[in-house]
Parts: C-alpha cells; structure tokens; sequence
C-alpha cells in the first residue's frame, strides 16, 4: 500500500534528515538551548518521582530497542529457553510502566503547579503528548501484541537494516498490527521533531555539561518567553 | 525411404525451430512469477499432489477459463460475493474458506500465474506437486522435537525464529505463547490434517511470516515434527488466547514497584525540602 511505503519507507528517512540537520544547526546558532531548562528549583517534591522513573525507564526501555536492533540473534539466542523470555519480557514490561507511571507524574507536576506550568511552552506539551503516545502505545504492545522481545528481532530488525543500507524493505512491518504500526510511526515523528525541543539535552548528558561554560537556568515572570536561552 | 535434399532441409528447420521454440515456451514463465506461486499459493494448492485446503491446480483450465481464473484470483471474494456459481462450488468444497485477496496481485500477473500453472500442468512431474513428507506414523520423538522447535529449546536449522515468539499453544506454561499471531493449539484440525499444515508450515503464507521464512525455511523433519506436535495438541488441548497475560501484567507491576522502592532506597539521603522539617521540629 502507498501509505504503508510513506510511512515506513519514506517517513523514517525524513524523520532522520531533519534530526541531523537541524540538531547541528540549532547546536551552531544557540548552543545554549541545549538543555531541558530544570525546573527542579521550582518544585522539587513531585519532580523525584516523576523524573527519577522516567528517565531510567526509558532508558532502560531504549537500550533495549538498541540490543535488539544490533544484536537480533543474541536476542532470539537468549529467549531460546522459555523462562528466559519470560523474564525478559516482564523486565522490559516492568520499565515500560515505570516509564508510564514517571511521564504520567510528570505531566501532572507541569499542571498542578503553577510555577512549573508557566516556564513550560507550546512544544513542552506537544512532547509530552507524543511522549505519552510512544510509551502507552509501547506498553500496550508489550501486553497485547507479546512477545515483542522476539518478533522485533525477527521483522522489525530486519526492516530497520534494510532502511540503513537504503534499499527499504517494508514487507516485514506492512502486515503488523495497527497498534505497533502507530508505536513506529510515532517514534520517527518523535524523532523527527526532537530537534525543535527540550528533547535535545538527551543528546548533551553528561558530556557535554563536564567542559562548556557554566549555565544558571533564572525563570523570569514572563516563563515561556524568556526560553531563548538560560542567562 | 529416400527423403529428397528439400525434404531433408524442411526437416532440418522444423527440428531447429522446435529445439528453439521449446525454451522459449517455458522461458515466457519468469522466475518472478514462480517465486510467486511459490511464496503464496503452495501453502494451500499443489499442481499434481492431489489437494489441500485449496484444490489440485492441475488442468485447472480445463474446468475453468483463463480469463474467469485471472479474475478469479485477483479478488476471490468478489467473485464468490458476485454470485458466481463455480466460485460458490469452490468455497463449498474448502468448507467455506474463503481464498484470501493477496495485496500487490494484479490481473496482469495472475495472467502469468495461470500460464504458470498450464506450463506445469503438461509435466508428468511438476515442481510444484508439493511437499513430499513421509506417511510413516508420528512418533511421541517427533512430538517431543516439535515441542522444541515450537519453544526455541532447538533451533530452527535455517535460522528462522521460533514459534513462541508470536504463537500460544496450550501447554506452554509460563506466561504462555507469543499474541502477535493466531493461538495454535487446533490448527492441525481446523487447516484439516497432515498434509495441509505440512504444506502451511513449509511456506507460510501470512503476510507477517512470508518475508521471514521465504529465506529461513523449515527443513522436512522438522515440519512432520511441528506436524506431530500440533496434532498432539489438537487432539488433547484446548485454544487459550490470552492465556498467561494477566500473570505477566502483575509481574510487570510487580516489578516496577520493586523499581521504585529501589530508586527511593538509592536516593535516601536526596534533598527534600528544609522547611517542613524546620516546622516539625518546632512542634
């Protein structure tokens, strides 16, 4: 089908040109809006439990993905043996909620507290809505459409390759269901649209905040309009 | 009998033309058109092997047209949806299932596939007579095997994934099978035996499977195994989609709560405001 090849034959490599082109240029022109701007200083109570899983979830989560990606038979090769798929899957189901549970808080802080809910922007919010699509959407693949672990290796691995030697092979993710499909698509729209927000600092930690200059992130009253840049 | 010279160059070029005119014939089938048939329409037809879920195609347009078996195999439904009294006998015959559309297939190449199958009609032998596995009786060895294969236990020698990963099957134990694909605790019953699921599992048709197993495929015994093991199945199981699920959402929440308590043992000693210790300590 057209849309199909769009989606996953032409979108992906949109999604990637967009995020490097417009990563270094943002990195060139404002190197110091690299950053997701902390509001840790403004509340401080809610943000542990709504950062801390987060992040560690979706890293763990994005490892995961990673593994699967470049390594597909050490993957198949570990849940050869039941128990061990088993314990794989509910281990990356157990980071999927905690991510869920993390973003979920987070999302609640920027609204329930004001001072958090006036530096946050429009693009704060569209982030957290795509954001909250990836991981329920993750998650309810995770429960429904099992074992991810061994069919990623096996079709979405394969699809992945082929879109890096650029010779896309769609026939391997056109037949899965709605619901992965949304997962995929949504995660190169993601990609495609991290450049233009705080979504950039994940390119930056730690390294970077080790040698460049110190940066003292001050909210005025005016919140979003003063996201230029900390100063 | 004397042949005159004229004769004898008449001959001569009638032979020729003919050495030349027989590849010719069966170039005009394309190795395209025979990856085709091969990936999509063995799983269920053979061309000389006697039936499967679909019927032998040998001299098949002896029974029906071309023309009518192009539109035919385009869009089956259509047909059988249109009223068409062949096509209705046909959907009868497989017991009401109803030969899939295949996205991609144009009339111009079911044209070719109908060529195809009059090319391997006039063999004595065509390459597409199907699968020729062993009747001998199936063994609880070959169930035990298929079970392996089924779980990952042993690998598939091709390399190809194994059934778990997207398929329940009663028995598995756990957190059951795979909930990509179909539950196959009946499917040796409902694809109607032996040689039809040997068929199905030596070219799997499902759009999913096609692009993993048309470079990984099953090898002969471990087919008749998988086919001893999902008789096993058939016979003494029951299908139970979704078997396995709620454990494993409890032992997901189970383990991000165990997370959590980890993160907040980890961090002890993190900053949590001085005020509200100020005030109880006042108190």
């Amino acid at each position: 089908m057209v849309s199909d090849f769009v989606l996953f034959g032409v979108l992906p490599y949109v999604a990637m040109v967009l995020f490097l082109v417009v990563t270094v240029q943002r990195y060139r022109q404002s190197k110091f809006s690299y950053s997701s701007l902390s509001s840790q200083f403004l509340e401080n109570k809610q943000h542990f439990w709504s950062s801390v899983p987060f992040h560690y979830g979706i890293l763990a989560v994005l490892g995961g993905h990673l593994v699967g990606f470049l390594l597909p038979d050490a993957i198949l090769g570990w849940n050869a043996v039941p128990w061990r798929l088993f314990l794989l899957e509910a281990t990356g189901l157990s980071l999927g909620l905690l991510t869920v549970a993390g973003l979920v808080m987070i999302v609640v802080r920027r609204l329930s507290s004001s001072r958090v809910r006036r530096v946050s922007t429009i693009a704060d919010w569209i982030v957290y809505v795509m954001l909250l699509i990836q991981v329920v959407s993750g998650v309810l693949v995770a429960y429904f459409h099992g074992w991810g672990s061994s069919w990623f290796a096996s079709s979405a691995s394969p699809w992945l390759w082929s879109l890096v030697t650029l010779s896309p092979d769609i026939s391997y993710v056109a037949p899965l269901p709605l619901l992965v499909k949304l997962h995929i698509v949504n995660a190169f729209v993601l990609i495609a649209f991290f450049p233009f927000t705080r979504l950039v600092h994940v390119l930056v930690i730690p390294n970077m905040y080790l040698w460049r200059k110190p940066q003292v992130v001050i909210w005025n009253r005016g919140g979003p309009a003063a996201r230029g840049g900390g100063r | 009998m004397q042949i005159s010279r004229t004769g004898r160059t008449l001959l001569a070029a009638v032979l020729v033309t003919g050495a030349l005119a027989a590849p010719a014939l069966a170039q005009d089938v394309s190795e395209e058109t025979v990856n085709y048939f091969k990936a999509n329409c063995t799983s269920c037809h053979t061309i000389g092997g006697g039936r499967l879920t679909g019927p032998d195609l040998k001299g098949v347009t002896e029974r029906q047209g071309p023309e009518w078996l192009a539109t035919f195999i385009v869009n089956p439904a259509r047909v059988i949806n249109g009223g068409d009294a062949y096509a209705l006998e046909l959907k009868r015959e497989a017991k009401d299932q109803v030969m899939p559309t295949l996205p991609g297939l144009t009339k111009d190449l079911a044209t070719k596939l109908v060529e195809l199958i009059v090319v391997e009609s006039a063999k004595e032998k065509s390459r597409f007579v199907g699968l020729q596995l062993s009747d001998r009786p199936l063994t609880e060895e070959d169930v035990a095997y298929g079970r392996a294969l089924y779980n990952g236990g042993t690998a598939i020698a091709s390399g190809a994934p194994a059934c778990i990963g997207c398929h329940q099957v009663d028995g598995t134990g756990g957190f059951g099978g795979g909930r990509l694909g179909p539950d196959l605790t009946d499917v040796y019953s409902r694809l109607e035996g032996r040689k039809p699921l040997a068929a199905w599992l030596a070219a799997p048709p499902s759009l999913t499977m096609q692009p993993i197993f048309a470079d990984h495929p099953l090898e002969s015994d471990e087919v008749l195994s998988m086919v001893a093991y999902l008789k096993s199945t058939a016979e003494s199981g029951r299908p139970t989609p979704g078997h396995g699920a709620f454990a494993f959402l409890i032992a997901g929440m189970a383990g991000a709560a165990v997370i959590l308590v980890g993160f907040d043992l980890i961090w002890r000693r993190r900053f949590r405001g001085v005020r509200r210790r100020l005030v109880m300590e006042s108190k």
